[in-house]
């Protein structure tokens, strides 16, 4: 190492105080995730049943919604909300715009999921529940749905890892979360190496957490059966 | 509706720049990512563990986060990359460490047996790998490393953020100039969806071969 006027030093002094800020940004980002996951989750759980239902049509547009949220960015669906629809009259908060923007992409996912697991169950399950006596919708929500959650669950952890990583975007549009309490600290001291890099180490504790109470809940879900 | 068939060309330069991106960086990130995924099952102990935690570790940071830090986080210890390579550089981290990840899978899935029996003709780590594992994972892999690109296309447009031209960026400039957000962002969407569906058609192709006997 040369050391000269351009050479670098590393500061801790700047993480410990920008430390509180970030971990108050952590915050944000566990909660925007937490209420967006169980909002994706009821969706793609509602769209999957849908898309099980008689006729063309559920299937047909659970498909086009599916393959629509899929395969665009989420970072443009982000704008279309935000910056899009407020052309139309529809003008929402940052966090709204965000929210339902991490929702609808999450969701999709979700539902293709779901969709599987549902597929996945055997089909004696649904002529042994309708010969139960069951109608479909009690078929569905006390014997196919809960065995289909279970094969799903491992790929619906990965989408629910995935949404807390992907809620980084919403910093774009200005809703405040760990990503954006980053940007906002090192664009003022200029700590940038420093701050981000302990944004990261916030983000692997959140990612590797969930990760880990995921394999908890899945043995759980396997034991229960 | 002019207004459309007047940005069209522009827009139609951002993705190709998007595209030509997205390839770079699959084939960079994809050959060190089959190197590190592979080489997560050498015999000796402490590399594979080490490597698996540092795969493990890289995958939990958000992408946005990954190009930020190498973008504006690295110029403080005199390292200063312009918008196009650190954004390369940032996907093809992430896409290496998202591709060792499939390639484990993949690897994981192939039956016991088939290691037991190449030890038992003779061979070699390197040649057991190269001539009996590998080929038989790669099929296995197929349709999440299919799914991988997908979405490592869509993620392309974060390097607008950046200020890296390309689809998203293109999108953007042009709504500086017209003001029609909604139309403009709509028609770059329907563009990624053109690229994008086939890739998602492809997954969903090779998963079904996967399944049937």
């Amino acid at each position: 190492m040369t050391s000269g006027p351009t050479a670098y030093s590393f500061e801790w002094a700047a993480i410990w105080r920008g430390l509180p800020y970030l971990i108050q940004g952590a915050g944000l980002t566990v909660f925007i995730s937490v209420i967006a996951m169980v909002l994706a989750v009821l969706l793609g759980l509602v769209l999957a049943a849908l898309s099980q239902a008689p006729g063309r049509w559920p299937r047909g547009v659970v498909r086009g919604y599916v393959e629509i949220f899929r395969n665009t960015p989420l970072l443009i669906q982000i704008f279309i909300v935000y910056f899009g629809l407020p052309q139309l009259g529809f003008r929402l908060s940052p966090f709204l715009s965000g929210l339902s923007a991490l929702v609808l992409y999450a969701a999709a996912y979700n539902t293709e999921t779901f969709r599987a697991g549902l597929e996945a169950v055997p089909r004696g399950q649904h002529d042994a529940a309708a010969s139960a006596g069951l109608t479909p919708l009690q078929a569905m929500r006390f014997v196919i749905a809960p065995q289909a959650v279970r094969i799903a669950f491992p790929a619906l952890g990965n989408n629910l890892v995935s949404l807390v990583k992907n809620s980084s975007l919403v910093s774009t549009i200005g809703m405040v979360e760990l990503m954006f309490v980053a940007n906002d600290i090192s664009f003022n001291n200029f700590r940038t190496f420093e701050i981000y890099g302990a944004a990261a180490v916030l983000y692997v504790i959140l990612v590797l957490g969930l990760t880990r109470l995921l394999g908890l809940a899945e043995v759980r879900l396997v034991r229960a059966s | 509706m002019t207004l459309i068939l007047e940005s069209l060309p522009y827009l139609l330069r951002g993705a190709l720049s998007t595209v030509v991106m997205s390839l770079a960086v699959i084939g960079v990130g994809t050959a060190l990512g089959v190197l590190l995924g592979v080489l997560r099952f050498v015999p000796w102990r402490w590399l594979a563990e080490a490597l698996g935690w540092a795969i493990e570790l890289a995958r939990a940071v958000p992408l946005l986060l990954l190009m930020f830090f190498i973008f504006f986080g690295l110029p403080a210890l005199g390292v200063r990359i312009p918008t196009y390579p650190a954004a390369v550089l940032a996907m093809s981290l992430w896409m290496m460490v998202n591709t060792a990840e499939v390639v484990r899978g993949g690897i994981q899935s192939i039956p016991k047996g088939q290691f037991e029996a190449a030890r038992s003709v003779g061979l070699g780590w390197l040649a057991m790998m190269r001539y009996v594992i590998f080929p038989q994972a790669v099929r296995r892999m197929l349709p999440s490393f299919v799914g991988l690109c997908t979405i490592l296309v869509k993620d392309t447009s974060l390097a607008a953020i950046i200020g890296v031209f390309e689809l998203t960026r293109a999108a953007q400039e042009t709504i500086e100039r017209t003001l029609r957000s909604f139309e403009i962002y709509l028609v770059a969407a329907a563009i990624y969806f053109v690229i994008c569906f086939p890739l998602t058609q492809l997954a969903q192709r090779a998963e079904a071969r996967l399944h049937r006997p």
